[in-house]
């Protein structure tokens, strides 16, 4: 290379240097009030004719195995899975496997950025991951119901029919076979028909003062029906098995002002899990012994916190079974409604 | 000299140009887009199946059972705290027929294509995949590096996979309001 274009190659480099030195410095840092001034466009996220389906049998070449684990005396414990799956309703127990719509195109899957200020968090960048949104009556469907025609629910997605066969409602499934030290190999399944998680939503933020990540999960699970068998993986259909017809779970954990916690602890390694107890600035402006605020707006304002708080259905979680099948014997319907998780500090350990 | 100088300065003031032009594409400019055809990919990730770089107390050679050969990735979420650990990855996952392309949706989907009528992204999953001795641990650690002093992990399970998969379908993506 002539000495000419050497030189004029290095004074580019530096000029080009200079420049993305000046460009480097048009970089600033988003604080969290920044961001949570963003309100793009999420992106929506639908599976289109899914099926998966994966299991444990050795002359097929085929390995899916759970090591690791060990009983409470000690032994060690295999679990072989003979099949997860993720099928089209109607799947019979997976043997069936055919594919399925996951979220719809107008109610879809979705990840997005939510502005704090909008949810009760201000000054908060919020991501959310949800599944398809509740909708209104007129044009939802019947959660539960396997034929449920449109105006029957609050559920987005359909149940697979003739006139839409795939449906948005999966079956899944979960065989085990499970070997704990010398004992012989015990089955546990688990199968779900028509599953629906609509409602439900993950949103995690940077919780400044404490310096953790703060989670608000609320998981809706709906399933005609729900089944825990000990039967063998050629015979699902046995007789030995759990059935909870009609199962409904609304979990909420954590909310705007009581976040979920989830961290390690840094001396056990183990994991923790954390909700505050519930409080408010002013909480000594209310009577302990009556609950009635003293009469001042400091008072006022957080007797109306707390009425909100004990009132408001979004910060609680139900069960229902509409019906208990236990191995043929019905037992009838039961529920527990209102749960409110006013303080939980669970924490995981290793035991020696 | 003068020459030089002259000819740095045209090439900056072309380098400048070409900034200025770049211009943003909003979404409704970008959904006039259409691409010529999809992409089609096959092919193999192999994760540390025969080890990694790192030899010291706690990763080393596959052959060498009181050894961890397999990548780890660990990660915080509270300053201070301890950390979630993704340990011991290792093994191969092959596919065939991994495709991406942008498709218009007008119609099915239950006649939620008709209102829809859009274009989304299309990831269609592989027509066959196939894992073959793919394991991890799901874990939680007192600290960043197994190596560090007084560093304490939990194991909650090991997942080992191999063979073919029945796996099917296509992952949609597509802005929402």
């Amino acid at each position: 290379m002539c000495d000419f274009m050497k030189r004029i190659i290095g004074k580019q480099i530096v000029l080009l240097c200079l420049v993305s030195l000046s460009a480097n410095a048009e970089l600033m840092s988003l604080s969290d009030n920044d961001l949570s001034e963003v309100d793009g466009a999420g992106i929506g996220l639908v599976m289109d004719d899914f099926a998966f389906s994966h299991g444990h049998s050795p002359s097929e070449d085929k390995i899916f195995r759970i090591t690791g684990i060990k009983d409470s005396s000690g032994e060690d414990v295999v679990i072989n899975v003979n099949q997860l799956y993720i099928a089209r309703a109607g799947s019979n127990y997976g043997t069936n496997i055919q594919g399925v719509n996951l979220g719809r195109l107008t109610n879809p899957y979705e990840i997005d950025l939510l502005n704090g200020d909008d949810i009760g968090l201000p000054g908060e960048a919020v991501l959310e991951l949800s599944a398809p949104k509740k909708v209104a009556l007129a044009e939802g469907y019947d959660c539960l119901d396997v034929n449920a025609v449109q105006g029957s629910g609050t559920c987005s997605s359909r149940p697979a029919s003739a006139s839409w066969v795939n449906g948005e409602r999966p079956d899944m499934g979960l065989e085990l076979e499970i070997t704990a030290g010398a004992q012989g190999p015990k089955n546990l399944n688990f199968n779900v028909q028509s599953a629906v998680f609509d409602g439900s939503y993950l949103r995690l933020w940077g919780d400044e003062n404490q310096n953790k990540m703060a989670a608000e999960f609320r998981l809706n699970f709906y399933t005609p029906q729900l089944e825990i068998s000990t039967c063998s993986q050629v015979n699902q259909g046995c007789t030995s098995s759990i059935k909870m017809q009609d199962f409904q779970l609304e979990l909420a954990l954590g909310n705007t002002f009581q976040p979920l916690y989830i961290g390690v602890d840094n001396l056990t390694g183990g994991l923790t899990l954390e909700i505050s107890k519930i409080t408010h600035e002013y909480i000594n402006n209310i009577s302990q012994a009556s609950g009635a605020s003293d009469g001042s707006v400091q008072g006022n304002e957080a007797y109306a916190f707390f009425e909100d708080f004990y009132t408001n259905s979004a910060y609680r979680s139900n069960i229902s079974v509409g019906n208990l099948d236990i191995s043929g014997t019905s037992l009838g319907s039961s529920k527990v409604e209102g749960i409110l998780i006013q303080y939980m500090d669970v924490k995981f350990r290793d035991l020696p | 000299m003068s020459k030089r100088i002259v000819f740095i300065l045209v090439l900056s003031i072309f380098a400048f140009k070409a900034q200025a032009d770049m211009q943003s594409i909003d979404d409704e400019a970008l959904s006039s887009v259409t691409g010529q055809a999809g992409v089609y990919l096959s092919g193999e990730i192999a994760i540390n199946e025969e080890g990694g770089p790192l030899e010291n107390s706690y990763f080393g050679a596959c052959d060498d059972p009181s050894k961890v050969c397999g990548a780890r990735l660990s990660f915080q979420t509270q300053q201070d705290g301890g950390w979630f650990v993704l340990d011991n990855i290792k093994g191969s996952i092959s596919f065939e027929g991994l495709t991406f392309q942008v498709r218009n949706i007008s119609s099915g989907f239950g006649g939620d294509g008709a209102l829809f009528n859009r274009d989304v992204m299309e990831i269609g999953l592989p027509e066959s995949i196939r894992m073959n001795d793919f394991q991890y641990t799901l874990a939680t650690g007192s600290s960043e590096r197994p190596t560090d002093a007084s560093y304490q992990q939990v194991d909650f399970m090991t997942v080992e996979m191999s063979g073919d998969l029945t796996l099917q379908g296509n992952l949609l993506v597509f802005p929402t309001p």
